[in-house]
């Protein structure tokens, strides 16, 4: 690989003159300028970026191309701008894709107009050995305004080093200095004010063990409540399914921290809020569990044998309408004055300083402190419960086991920075294990119940309503054999989850004994 | 990595025509495209204004040694790099069948292009000996440009029958029309007739066209010098025929 170079304009710089100049020693060759105006993209949550991908659109043509090289990946015509996976044809570009933006929408971050103007540096048989280009990035409709970004690059070309170290020292004499090589794309978001990979929901803090404990848990709720307020302020666009789900991680995050982190606040604090985000929480589970459902779409179809697949379309089209009502639902609780008043004092709540005497019994407990009793106990409580369920074949305590799960989940993650990263994330991805099995087969359960039910909100007397009505039996009979699965790995999953190994590093991170002994 | 080989038994059928293209239209996707010129001849390196020179010699490039890899030198084009031919390719048969292993070294030394390189398109010349061997093992897929004479048809079946008794898949080799006379009726009716009889033949031909022959004034793929033309549009069509029916489906 051979390194392009990028120059500094030097001031009063006359591009014609300087070519000029050099043309005493090279034989030089202008090609046309290029104007092009480019536009690009990422999900709401920097997916690609977080892959070192830019998707970015010249023209009518999409391009994928891995950051900081100037290679393409992939490149593919569109007449209008995908915006769902779905939206791309099958090939290899939608086959990368897929499996990183998944179900979210590409935005578009930025849109720039750039101008290059090639030279191409010729030897004795006319070949190129070199190539000089002169760049000029502006945001786009605007020429009277400086260009944000000039500059030189020289680029050679493999197998005639001599040339391009020559042509560096004459670029350099003219008074152009080096410029830090840094791909197109920040110099690009810098104009619009964006700082890639800048929203993320991992809970990306870091605590200080010896922090008084209402003070650390003020530090979570406050990148929760960040994290709810940028979601919120997109919500009414719909960009996609993923902007209620995060808002709805970081609000049952804030409820599980404000029970789990016990008595660190005023009981009638931590109870009023308790409440009134239970309530905001309820008001989106319909349109949540619509989401869901849509997304699904194709799984279920492709779930279903060939002859009755199409037949459940009314389903999905009735789930639709639905979806258009319960979005309105949401959209007027997110603007109605009971939840500005509840997110304002929210704030406010967050942001007072740390009262002078303590209002609870572990205000002012050293954080590690709780956060080890916290976890350790959640930890033995877990193993208890589904010990239970592995003596007794329940099924009921399934779903207590999976909300247990949760609650040590996200105290775990609440709590990370104070404890050694790599064994925390393999007790996570343990953990994770057990909750995705859990989980699926809560979502199994619910999805044939709610199947059930809108059955009947279909109309029933119309003749190709009873086909549907056939598809979603047979829907609902498929979703059976799956639970029957996944109920069957339960035993093992939860096996590996409390097998001796992994308790142990639990007890050895957590238990205060092992820390005291 | 993909390796297409642009081979035939016969000569003068426009294989380095169409390697040259077809590298050039590939390097224009944005895909970083490498072109190795096998041909003593070197006539692909001659387009592409490039010195005829191996820092390996024959007997490095057969052992796959540094040289190689030092020898590639960017052309005119973005992400379009050409390993130049040298004279002393001439003896390649010989060295081929002198050190062990000898039906897969080139595959072995076009390897460590994979790193950089997501095409390599390998510019043949007329052999049907180990080299040809080398050829049909380091490429994934062959596309065998074809005349559409009797002679012509004749040599191509003589290159199936090679494979099969070599055990060659012949499912990987992809023939398609080149010279083509609109005017002659001959043509026309054993276009028709070879399309019919034989499996994969590309439905893209080039036709026999004195732009293709002014590549050798102009040194540059038919897309540059006269991007226009029926020549280039001919390229272009094979282009998307061998994108569509050849690469992507690998």
């Amino acid at each position: 690989m051979i390194n392009n170079l990028k120059f500094n304009l030097p001031d009063g710089h006359d591009e014609k003159q300087f070519i000029r100049q050099l043309a005493d020693q090279y034989t030089i060759k202008k090609e046309p300028t290029v104007d092009e105006r480019l536009r690009i993209y990422d999900t709401f949550d920097w997916r690609l970026f977080n892959k070192a991908l830019i998707l970015y659109s010249a023209g009518n043509r999409l391009f994928l191309r891995k950051l900081a090289k100037s290679e393409i990946l992939h490149s593919v015509e569109f007449s209008k701008v995908p915006v769902f996976i779905q939206d791309f044809h099958a090939g290899e570009f939608k086959k990368q894709l897929a499996p990183i933006i998944k179900m979210r929408a590409l935005l578009q971050l930025v849109e720039l107009q750039s101008r290059s103007t090639p030279y191409r540096i010729l030897n004795s048989d006319q070949k190129t050995v070199a190539r000089l280009v002169f760049e000029e990035i502006r945001p786009p409709r605007k020429r009277s305004t400086p260009a944000s970004a000039n500059h030189l690059w020289l680029k050679p070309v493999k197998g005639y080093p001599k040339y391009a170290r020559n042509l560096a020292k004459r670029i350099e004499a003219a008074g152009f200095t080096r410029g830090k090589a840094e791909d197109i794309y920040f110099e690009a978001l810098a104009v619009v004010d964006k700082t890639p990979g800048s929203y993320s929901t991992k809970m990306n803090i870091r605590l200080d063990p010896a922090m008084r404990s209402d003070q650390a848990a003020k530090v979570v709720l406050r990148f929760l409540l960040n994290v709810m307020r940028i979601n919120e302020a997109v919500f009414e666009k719909d960009l996609d399914t993923e902007v209620l789900h995060d808002f709805r991680v970081a609000l049952r995050r804030t409820r599980s921290a404000l029970a789990q982190i016990k008595n660190v606040f005023p009981t009638r604090t931590t109870s009023r809020f308790k409440k009134n985000f239970a309530y905001v929480g309820k008001r989106s589970n319909a349109l949540r569990d619509l989401d869901v459902y849509l997304l699904n779409q194709d799984a279920y179809k492709a779930m279903l044998p060939a002859a009755v697949r199409d037949d459940i379309d009314p389903l999905f089209r009735h789930l639709r309408k639905k979806r258009a009502k319960a979005f309105q639902h949401v959209m007027r609780g997110l603007k109605s004055k009971k939840y500005a008043t509840l997110m304002k004092d929210w704030e406010a709540f967050l942001n007072q300083p740390p009262p002078d005497s303590a209002t609870a019994l572990n205000a002012e407990l050293p954080v590690i402190e709780l956060a080890r009793q916290s976890i350790y106990k959640k930890s033995l409580g877990v193993v208890k419960t589904g010990n239970k369920i592995l003596a007794n074949n329940e099924n009921e305590t399934l779903h207590a086991l999976r909300i247990e799960c949760k609650k040590l989940r996200y105290l775990m993650e609440f709590f990370a920075s104070l404890f050694p990263r790599k064994k925390m994330n393999a007790l996570i991805a343990q953990l994770k294990n057990l909750q995705d099995n859990l989980g699926d087969f809560n979502d199994l359960c619910v999805q044939q119940e709610y199947l059930l039910h809108i059955a009947a909100e279909l109309p029933a007397g119309q003749r190709h309503i009873q086909k549907t009505l056939v598809a979603i039996g047979s829907l609902i009979e498929a979703l059976d054999r799956e639970k029957h699965d996944v109920r069957e790995a339960f035993a093992k999953t939860f096996t590996d989850f409390a097998a001796p190994a992994i308790q142990k590093l639990f007890q050895a991170l957590f238990s205060s004994k092992a820390q005291s002994g | 990595m993909t390796t297409l080989a642009l081979y035939s038994n016969k000569g003068g059928v426009g294989k380095t025509a169409a390697a040259v293209n077809l590298s050039y239209l590939s390097a224009q996707t944005g895909t970083k495209t490498l072109i190795c010129d096998l041909d003593p001849q070197g006539s692909a390196t001659y387009y592409f204004r490039v010195k005829p020179k191996l820092k390996s010699g024959p007997k490095g490039f057969v052992k796959g040694n540094k040289g190689v890899y030092k020898s590639v030198k960017g052309t005119d084009f973005e992400n379009l790099d050409i390993l130049p031919a040298d004279f002393s390719l001439r003896k390649l048969d010989v060295l081929y069948t002198k050190f062990g292993n000898s039906k897969k070294r080139l595959k072995k030394m076009l390897y460590p292009f994979a790193g950089e390189y997501r095409l390599i398109i390998l510019d043949c010349p007329v052999t049907i000996g180990i080299l040809a061997e080398n050829i049909l093992n380091a490429a994934d897929c062959t596309l065998v440009p074809m005349i559409p004479t009797t002679l012509s048809v004749r040599t191509y079946n003589q290159l199936l029958a090679f494979c099969k008794k070599k055990r060659y898949d012949v499912a990987k080799i992809y023939p398609f029309f080149s010279m083509v006379d609109r005017h002659k009726k001959m043509h026309k009716d054993l276009m028709l007739s070879v399309s019919r009889k034989y499996r994969g033949v590309l439905k893209s031909f080039v036709p026999y066209l004195a732009q293709i022959e002014k590549m050798g004034i102009y040194r540059a793929p038919v897309a540059v010098s006269a991007p226009e033309s029926l020549a280039s549009k001919s390229y272009q069509n094979l282009w998307s025929k061998v994108q569509k029916n050849i690469l992507n489906p690998l």
